[in-house]
């Protein structure tokens, strides 16, 4: 049995809602910052990832699969119960997350592998790999606001998967991509899970849910519903959506 | 020891990313100068422009100037200037980066640190104009230069733990911009930029009051630990003023209670930040 790469143990996360703008000094004077409402954004999820899967994480808006990325990025913390990953997590990022719109490609990628841990060194030498997969050209020494958003999504595409990271948490992003951009990142994918990485993918595509994941999981209300073989999972969560439409 | 530890803990990793804070750091003053080929020096038109109106104004028109009196006001409008942009740069900084925090880990406090050097980078630059200019005046330069380091040290402590103060305060009440722009307004006044410290000090007997309690209104002036550093890069840089002008010597007790206050707004700031830093992605 492969090393469990991510732990998550009866993981809850409690978020309060604030009404009519209880975070200003007014409020916290008169003491009202008493109303806020606690919602379970997660509740009591547990499973665990082992080195080398690839699993989809479906549901609908507000389901928390956003809060359990955040988690496992090490963003938040639960409110219960234990999150563990075990080596180094890369989200993808996108423009306003980690790009600057003044500065150039270059100058994006070394300031982006910082701050995914990297050092400077290692990133120059990727340099050449990432601005060649990312089919950028000479796109690469003009500021990012010169750039389409695909541009930008190849960009954060090309930087997380050259940081080889342990695990990989794909959320969503891929769409923005040209269908050639999208074959080349999932076939860039299919070599990680070759290579025995960690994947965790977030998308309401079940088709690219399919095709990429072994296992899925269901949230449903910040409950884990199902947890089984992608297949299975998703031909449940279709039905239950069919049934909904 | 827990809280000790727990520090320690913070810096280790906050160590750990030092390549990103610098990249942090080169990234904010590339923006800052960028799009334009004049760009440091427009950043030095403002505070040059000030002195230059406020020399203008109080030598020709309240006509309580001294010899060199802008070279007097620069050396003073420059260490306030790096406090005040530091501080209102870092209050806006977890907000502006936030769909980053909530993407990836990074030590947050990273991000208001990174903010606060650059700054302190521009204030030294904007340093090496005051020498430009103090030569062009000939005031000449003695050793007590030697001290400037120190100096700058103490200042960038107290900067930085006010800026992670106020980083951390305004993620979770946003009206802490406003109040900051009111307050950093008073201590425009509160600390000597528009006059020196010897005038304080030189209070007339036509107000009996703070005539009799002088030594008091400086002590509790001086606590105020932005004032005394602001007074010492005077004190470094220039001649003393004309005795007409008045006496204020800096004593040792008044630099070691501004230095050790200095100690205190950093780890202060730097505690305060870390207990709420987790909080930061939910309130975004």
């Amino acid at each position: 049995m492969p090393n469990e790469v991510i732990c998550v143990e009866a993981a809850s996360k409690r978020y309060r809602l604030q009404h009519e703008g209880a975070g200003s000094l007014k409020n916290l004077l008169l003491c009202r910052g008493g109303r806020t409402e606690a919602l379970w954004a997660l509740h009591a999820v547990s499973f665990t990832v082992h080195e080398g899967e690839t699993v989809g994480v479906v549901g609908h808006n507000g389901s928390g699969k956003s809060t359990l990325l955040g988690l496992l990025a090490n963003v938040s913390r639960p409110t219960e119960g234990i999150v563990e990953v075990h080596g180094r997590v890369a989200p993808l990022l996108e423009l306003g997350a980690g790009f600057h719109d003044d500065l150039t490609g270059i100058e994006n990628i070394a300031l982006h592998g910082s701050i995914l841990g990297l050092s400077n060194r290692r990133m120059e030498e990727l340099t050449p790999s990432i601005v060649d997969f990312a089919e950028l050209g000479s796109f690469i020494d003009t500021p990012l606001r010169t750039w389409s958003a695909g541009m930008v999504m190849r960009l954060g595409f090309s930087i997380a998967v050259y940081s080889d990271p342990d695990v990989l948490l794909i959320d969503e992003v891929l769409a923005v991509g040209d269908e050639a951009f999208q074959q080349k990142c999932y076939d860039r994918i299919a070599d990680f899970q070759r290579q025995g990485k960690t994947i965790l993918f977030v998308s309401h595509d079940m088709e690219a849910v399919s095709r990429v994941a072994s296992r899925v999981l269901w949230l449903k209300s910040g409950r884990l519903l199902l947890d089984g073989p992608a297949s299975e999972v998703v031909a449940a969560y279709q039905k239950a959506a069919g049934r909904v439409d | 020891m827990r809280f000790a530890s727990n520090l320690a803990a913070e810096t280790r990793e906050l160590c750990r990313y030092h390549e990103l804070v610098r990249n942090l750091m080169v990234r904010d003053l590339k923006v800052r100068y960028k799009n334009s080929a004049l760009g440091f020096l427009w950043s030095l038109l403002n505070p040059l422009a000030q002195v230059f109106i406020i020399t203008i104004v109080f030598k020709f028109v309240i006509r309580i100037g001294f010899p060199n009196y802008s070279a007097y006001v620069l050396a003073g409008f420059l260490p306030w200037t790096f406090f005040q942009m530091a501080v209102l740069d870092a209050s806006q900084s977890i907000l502006l980066h936030g769909p980053l925090l909530k993407k990836v880990y990074i030590p947050r406090e990273a991000i208001p640190i990174s903010i606060v050097l650059s700054n302190l980078v521009h204030f030294g630059l904007a340093l090496l104009v005051l020498f430009v200019y103090m030569a062009v005046i000939r005031i000449p330069f003695t050793a007590k230069l030697l001290l400037l380091p120190p100096l700058i040290f103490f200042h960038l402590l107290l900067t930085m733990g006010i800026g992670l103060l106020v980083s951390c305060a305004n993620v979770f009440y946003e009206d802490v911009k406003y109040l900051m722009t009111v307050c950093l307004n008073l201590m425009y006044y509160m600390v000597p930029v528009i006059y020196v410290l010897e005038q304080l000090a030189n209070i007339p007997p036509r107000f009996p009051w703070l005539y009799a309690h002088r030594d008091a209104v400086l002590a509790i002036y001086q606590l105020n630990p932005l004032a005394v550093w602001i007074t010492a890069y005077r004190r470094i840089l220039l001649p003393p003023v004309p005795d007409v002008i008045g006496h204020a010597p800096l004593s040792l007790p008044t630099l070691a209670v501004a230095a050790l206050l200095s100690v205190v707004a950093a780890v202060a700031g730097y505690a305060v930040f870390n207990r709420y830093k987790w909080e930061f992605a939910e309130n975004l």
